[in-house]
């Protein structure tokens, strides 16, 4: 199912370009030069958002590097998602029904807050 | 070559020999199921390998690891060193590509193999190895075995086929989200897991009888895939109970999408 | 170095097409897409697809095995045009009726090369080609993207059950 337009239209303010990559049943959307917050070294990574629930994570941003910032977080997950090795720090996002925007500025506040 | 090299599996079929060698056989992981996959796939013939481990020999592996020897383990042999040698032994024509890394870390040249043997430790691993095999088209055969439990404990195991086109490892009831989830709350952590020879070798001897069946056909069952599970307890291999309600396609790999993948800019 | 791959029941659905009798035609011809895989030091064609060209949409013609009309070639050039999102080209199909490696006839070196640089013309980043199989074989012509010669492929494989490899022995 494609996702609504206005909402990956609003994606498209945080990165350079917003695509659909679709592997085993998912549709990845791949954010390329993802602006990181503030701290954040790189600057700017890309990202793949997966808005769905995998692994035991109700959704989950991946990065194409692992991305050092203010607080120390826990980089557990590594992945191999189309064709490309990823990587993700252990960090639950719990919203109702948030749009993608919504979804993705939750992931990257787990750079800014503590835990 | 003498003629009589396969002379006692000649019931394979008449060009079953030339066949063996054409084709092109992956193996990730030489460690106690990997090694002993190895070691039957140069008897039996095959002539073209894709080998990946990163490891060295360790004490720890000697009570499994085909090949090694208790100097191995104080000179921290590789493990693909072990691999080869037992390869070359055997076949010295063999074409060997061998790797001392993750297959991730060097991906493209898995992709020429028409059979992955995955000898690998987690749900992740496996998952990704089967997402790698259907984009390139590679007939994929996963083993792996465990122990848990007490009093007594129980081995099990198994040997799949997942196959370009048929049902994948998620239809046969063999990876779950729930398994992929409770593995990664464990950070995807598996530990010294207990492992011995002989469960290792009955799980690696049915993985190179599916491959041999691939190549050869000698069986004439089309087989287009395999959910075999292991009661090392009861000494007994037979079908998975998941299959006896086995959709017909598979819903989460799609036919058309093979290759490098395309992104689709929106 | 290209390789070729596709599977056991692509293969069967295209040998089992090809092998119809035609009402007039001496063989029968076919439409395979099929998208890049990048190799350690080479490119890996997977076959995605068979298009069995409509008895009627054949012309008479008897001094070439088969000759298709406009219809089957508008079939292709679409084919080509739809699958530039995917990188997914278009390769034309035939059968030569007995075993072994198999080689590209005189019409086939006329007659191809101008249909390529049509699909080439719409699906530039596509691979586009021919196959020629026969019954125990297969060999392929790759053009590669924005390439004008094309290039033989080194192995068939088809990932079936039985597996096969059809190599190209160089004589």
């Amino acid at each position: 199912m494609p996702y609504p337009k206005e909402q990956t239209d609003e994606l498209k303010g945080y990165c350079k370009k917003v695509s659909v990559l679709p592997e085993a049943g998912v549709e990845f959307l791949y954010l390329e030069e993802l602006r990181l917050p503030v701290g954040c070294t790189p600057a700017v990574c890309d990202a793949l958002l997966c808005p769905v629930a995998k692994d035991g994570y109700p959704s989950r941003l991946f990065f194409a590097a692992q991305v050092s910032s203010q607080f120390a977080r826990n980089w557990n997950g590594t992945v191999r998602i189309g064709e490309k090795n990823w990587f993700a720090f252990s960090w639950k996002v719990d919203l109702v029904s948030p749009t993608l925007a919504q979804l993705l500025v939750a992931h990257l506040n787990g750079f800014a807050k503590e835990k | 070559m003498s003629p009589d090299r396969y002379s006692r599996q000649s019931f394979l079929g008449a060009d079953a020999e030339e066949r063996i060698a054409r084709c092109t056989v992956a193996v990730l992981g030489l460690g106690g199921g990997g090694s002993h996959v190895v070691q039957q796939l140069a008897h039996i013939g095959f002539q073209n390998y894709i080998i990946y481990d990163g490891d060295h020999v360790e004490e720890s592996n000697l009570n499994r690891l085909v090949g090694a020897r208790a100097v191995d383990a104080l000179a921290e042999t590789p493990k693909l060193h072990l691999a080869k040698m037992m390869i070359y032994g055997l076949q010295p024509r063999a074409r060997i590509q061998a790797f001392a890394c993750k297959w991730q870390e060097n991906p493209e040249p898995l992709r020429e193999s028409q059979i992955v043997i995955g000898c690998v430790d987690t749900y992740k691993g496996r998952e990704e190895l089967e997402i790698a095999c259907r984009r390139y088209l590679m007939h994929y055969i996963d083993i792996g075995m465990d122990v848990h439990g007490k009093q007594p404990p129980v081995i099990g195991g198994q040997v799949i086929l997942s196959s370009p086109g048929g049902v994948c490892m998620r239809c046969m009831g063999f990876l779950t989200d729930e398994k992929l989830a409770q593995e990664a709350a464990r950070y995807g952590d598996v530990g010294g897991r207990p492992q011995v020879i002989w469960p290792n070798g009955v799980l690696a001897s049915t993985a190179v009888g599916l491959a041999v069946e691939l190549v050869s056909n000698w069986t004439h069952k089309d087989r287009s895939h395999a959910y075999l599970v292991y009661d090392g307890n009861a000494g007994t291999v037979q079908d998975s109970h998941t299959l006896r309600k086995l959709k017909v396609n598979c819903d989460h790999y799609s036919s058309m999408n093979v290759g490098d993948p395309v992104l689709v800019e929106l | 170095m290209i390789k070729i791959k596709l599977t056991g029941a692509l293969h069967a659905e295209m040998l089992q097409d090809l092998k119809r009798p035609h009402p007039f035609a001496a063989e029968r011809v076919g439409f395979v897409t099929g998208r890049i895989g990048t190799l350690a030091g080479g490119q890996l064609i997977l076959l995605t697809g068979y298009h069995a060209i409509p008895d009627h949409e054949y012309l008479k013609d008897h001094k070439v095995g088969a000759r298709i009309g406009s219809e089957a070639i508008t079939w292709a050039m679409q084919a080509a045009y739809h699958g530039r999102g995917k990188r997914e080209g278009v390769f034309h199909i035939h059968l030569h009726g007995h075993r072994g490696q198999t080689g590209m006839s005189g019409t086939d070196s006329r007659e191809i090369p101008p249909m390529i640089s049509g699909f080439q013309s719409v699906g530039r980043e596509a691979p586009h080609g021919i196959i020629i199989l026969s019954l125990d074989h297969g060999s392929t012509w790759v053009w590669l993207p924005h390439n004008k010669e094309p290039v033989q492929a080194a192995s068939v494989s088809v990932i079936g059950a039985p597996i096969g490899v059809f190599e190209r022995s160089i004589k």
